[in-house]
């Protein structure tokens, strides 16, 4: 029996020495089974039970307050590092800088202090969807003066802007965006600026507009789309039906740690300034889809006369350079 | 007649060009240099003499060095502009000492054999006087003023008395008097950047004391590098605010030295580099707290000052808001390096640009909802299956894509500006759609149906 117990708690440890090397915030729930299984053991043999890992104890992560996001995210956002939200197309860009900009004012909010945040445009896109538009911002929670606006000319400026931004830490968090998959941005650049963020304890959101999955040294990639917003509470807690309210993002964990696939509603409170999650049986249903096509008439199926094609065999294990 | 001799025509720009390069490599011998003419150079060396060791020594240095460059030069030094032009130009004497008592007499000896040309005239008074038999400048001397100034007017007395010092004639210098700065004189030229920001460096730290004994802090420094074949170069470089830290100071040079990398050609290597304050405000010491707060508000200000100095000032910008209800108007940009007021400022004394810039107007948040996203002009759209005659559009097509608009919100009218815009504009009925694609816009109807202009769509933003 002891020699049992000796052995799980070398399993423990090594496990726990493993996940510290990994730089893992060491899968939670599998920590903590552990450490309950030595704790069970350790009280049959009436020893003091060691102390289980604290799981708030993570400064480095910022946590959604949605229990399912923050469990795929080992805790929650990183503070240190890169995360990534992709659109497919340029026209989501609406969605994607919504969810962005409730990250910073988040980061921001949680980091405390007066630093402001840095959002990097990029011009293309400004002249496509538009610019960030300062009242817009101060109502997801970044007031005029919280926003520094960085207006490079070219990439190559826009990530030494950045670079020079993380290893300030003068900013709570950086917002750099950037259209479709750019060679001169490629693993090499991200992971230098993924070491520069490391170093300042500082966050970069990268938000790329209509490009495709790539190898990146980001630690997340969210696929954001647009999502029906939720309508509008009364002060009763009905619904005010034919109402915009919180807007809604449907993301996709593209990329984590974990391999478990994850899409989820996600609803920022605007007034309240935090995150919560749709129910998907609860979300507002389009009216047009499922009953009625939007576009009336037959539509016909992508191969009309032969099969279909052929699927790709096996699994995608790693994306080649998109750019 | 002479075969070797080559005409070319008169380029006056170029002459220019050329007179206005000689006056900016004049700047190592004092700060106030100012253009005489065509083809002189005012250059007002009172209190600079010493650092040359003295007039005569001062006056050969220029003399040798722009031989050297391959000019053929003249100079005179002496107390008045007027007489030190008639001495260089009309005289082989070089220095009119005016320390003795007998000054006055020695400055009518000096000018008393040159012709009257010299005393800046034009060609008709010299004519006239010529006609007269005034030829020499000694002939004026003896003669009553009141005809002399009813027969050529009042330029021939001014000309006369500015040449013999009994009024004051003020020169016009190029360029503002720096409030301080600092110079180096190498004996071997540096060319590389390392080299000039490590020389920056040092003369900063000798202007951090001078700052410090002025209670003030540096906005905008300049550092001037003046080239061996004479060619000077000046770089600038703005801080947000004021400044004294000799690091800090070199290392927005070492952003501006990239930026202008390709223009800045070293050559033969700079052989005199000086730190110029151009503009300054009053510094108030940052007392940081334990909890490094202050450290913080450093590094934002050292990350604009960094981030201005390499890509412009216009590559960093802070939004203000402004009190109008007109959407494009609600927004105003600035540079982040101006208009940033640091905790640190003085309220004080400030720089004459803070103090022309307008108050912030307050902050101003709209009751309803903006767009996260605003395109700069509103583009138009086809409305399709919009409710007469206030209702939102069923249908659009935007950029050829039709959006089919499932939820509505608006409208919200905006009417023009009256009191600032002309009364052409119309007003603006602003709706919060959702497609099916779950896309949100921000659309108006500028008109209204039955007036005589038929209204239009417009898409204006879209929203997260």
């Amino acid at each position: 029996m002891a020699g049992n117990a000796k052995a799980q708690e070398t399993i423990f440890s090594l496990r726990e020495e493993i996940a510290r090397l990994e730089g893992k915030p060491l899968a939670t729930a599998a920590a903590l089974q552990q450490a309950e299984a030595a704790a069970r053991v350790h009280l049959a043999m009436s020893k003091p039970a060691p102390l289980p890992i604290d799981p708030d104890d993570r400064p480095d992560r910022l946590g959604f307050g949605v229990t399912r996001l923050d469990q795929a995210l080992g805790g929650g956002l990183p503070i240190d590092g890169i995360t990534e939200m992709r659109t497919a197309r340029m026209a989501d860009a609406g969605a994607a800088s919504g969810f962005a900009a409730a990250l910073a004012a988040h980061l921001k909010e949680a980091s405390g202090d007066d630093a402001p945040v840095l959002w990097i445009g990029d011009a293309v896109a400004r002249n496509d969807m538009g610019a960030a538009y300062a009242p817009g911002l101060a109502q997801f929670g970044l007031g005029s003066g919280d926003v520094l606006h960085g207006l490079p000319r070219r990439l190559e400026d826009a990530l030494w802007l950045v670079e020079t931004a993380l290893s300030s830490g003068a900013l709570a968090a950086t917002i750099l965006e950037i259209r479709g998959n750019r060679a001169q941005f490629g693993l090499t650049e991200s992971r230098r600026l993924s070491l520069r963020a490391k170093a300042a304890r500082r966050p970069l959101l990268l938000l790329r507009h209509g490009g495709q999955e790539e190898a990146s040294s980001a630690e997340f990639r969210f696929l954001v789309e647009p999502a029906p917003a939720s309508k509008r509470r009364l002060a009763d807690g009905a619904m005010l039906k034919g109402s915009i309210g919180h807007p809604v993002f449907h993301l996709s964990l593209e990329k984590s740690r974990n391999p478990a696939p994850l899409s989820l509603l996600l609803e920022w409170n605007i007034h309240d300034r935090q995150f919560s999650e749709v129910d998907p049986r609860n979300a507002v249903a389009f009216p047009g889809i499922g009953r009625a096509p939007a576009h009336p008439g037959a539509r016909l199926p992508a191969s009309c006369d032969r099969q279909d094609r052929a699927a790709a065999l096996g699994h995608v294990v790693a994306f080649e350079r998109a750019s | 007649m002479f075969p070797m001799l080559d005409v070319m025509d008169e380029d006056a720009g170029a002459d220019a060009a050329l007179l206005s390069a000689l006056a900016d490599w004049c700047d190592r011998y004092t700060p106030l240099v100012a253009l005489d003419g065509c083809n002189g150079l005012f250059l007002d060396i009172t209190g600079c003499a010493h650092l040359f060791g003295g007039e005569e020594r001062l006056l050969e240095d220029i003399l040798n060095r722009l031989s050297h460059l391959g000019f053929d030069v003249r100079g005179a030094i002496s107390s008045s502009p007027g007489l030190s032009s008639a001495i260089s130009r009309f005289s082989r004497s070089r220095v009119i000492a005016d320390q003795t008592v007998r000054a006055g007499l020695i400055i009518r000896e000096a000018l008393a054999p040159l012709p009257v040309r010299a005393l800046r005239l034009d060609e008709a008074i010299v004519a006239a006087l010529a006609k007269l038999g005034l030829k020499r400048v000694g002939d004026l001397f003896g003669l009553d003023r009141a005809p002399l100034a009813r027969r050529f007017g009042a330029v021939l007395l001014l000309r006369l008395d500015q040449a013999l010092g009994n009024l004051q004639e003020a020169i016009s210098p190029r360029r503002p008097v720096a409030l301080l700065s600092a110079e180096r004189k190498l004996a071997e030229p540096v060319e590389a950047e390392e080299d000039i920001l490590g020389l920056a460096e040092r003369l900063a730290v000798t202007l951090e004391q001078a700052l410090e004994a002025r209670g003030l802090g540096g906005r905008l420094f300049e550092l001037v590098l003046f080239r061996v074949d004479g060619r000077v170069f000046r770089i600038s470089a703005g801080a947000s605010q004021p400044l004294r830290d000799p690091r800090r100071v070199a290392r927005l040079f070492a952003e501006r030295l990239t930026a202008v990398h390709d223009d800045l050609d070293a050559g033969f290597g700079f052989e005199l580099l000086r730190l110029n304050i151009l503009s300054h405000d009053v510094f108030r010491m940052p007392q940081g707290d334990l909890e490094g707060k202050g450290q913080g508000e450093i590094s934002l200000a050292d990350f604009i000052d960094r981030v201005s100095a390499r890509l412009g000032e216009n590559c960093l910008l802070v939004a203000d808001m402004r009190q109008s209800h007109v959407p494009e108007h609600a927004e105003a940009f600035s540079p982040a390096a101006l208009s940033r007021e640091g905790p640190f400022q003085g309220h004080g004394a400030r720089s004459d640009k803070a103090v022309a810039r307008p108050e912030p107007q307050g902050r101003f948040t709209p009751a309803t909802d903006r767009p996260l996203r605003i395109l700069r002009h509103p583009e138009a759209i086809d409305s399709m299956l919009a409710t007469v005659p206030d209702g939102p559009p069923q249908q659009f097509r935007w950029r050829h894509v039709v959006h089919a608009v499932i939820c509505a919100e608006g409208p919200e009218r905006i009417a023009p500006e009256w009191w600032l815009a002309d009364e052409t504009e119309r007003e603006r009925d602003y709706y919060k759609l959702e497609s099916t694609g779950g896309h949100r816009f921000w659309v108006f109807r500028e008109g209204r149906y039955g007036s005589a202009d038929a209204p239009t769509w417009h898409m204006h933003g879209v929203f997260a």
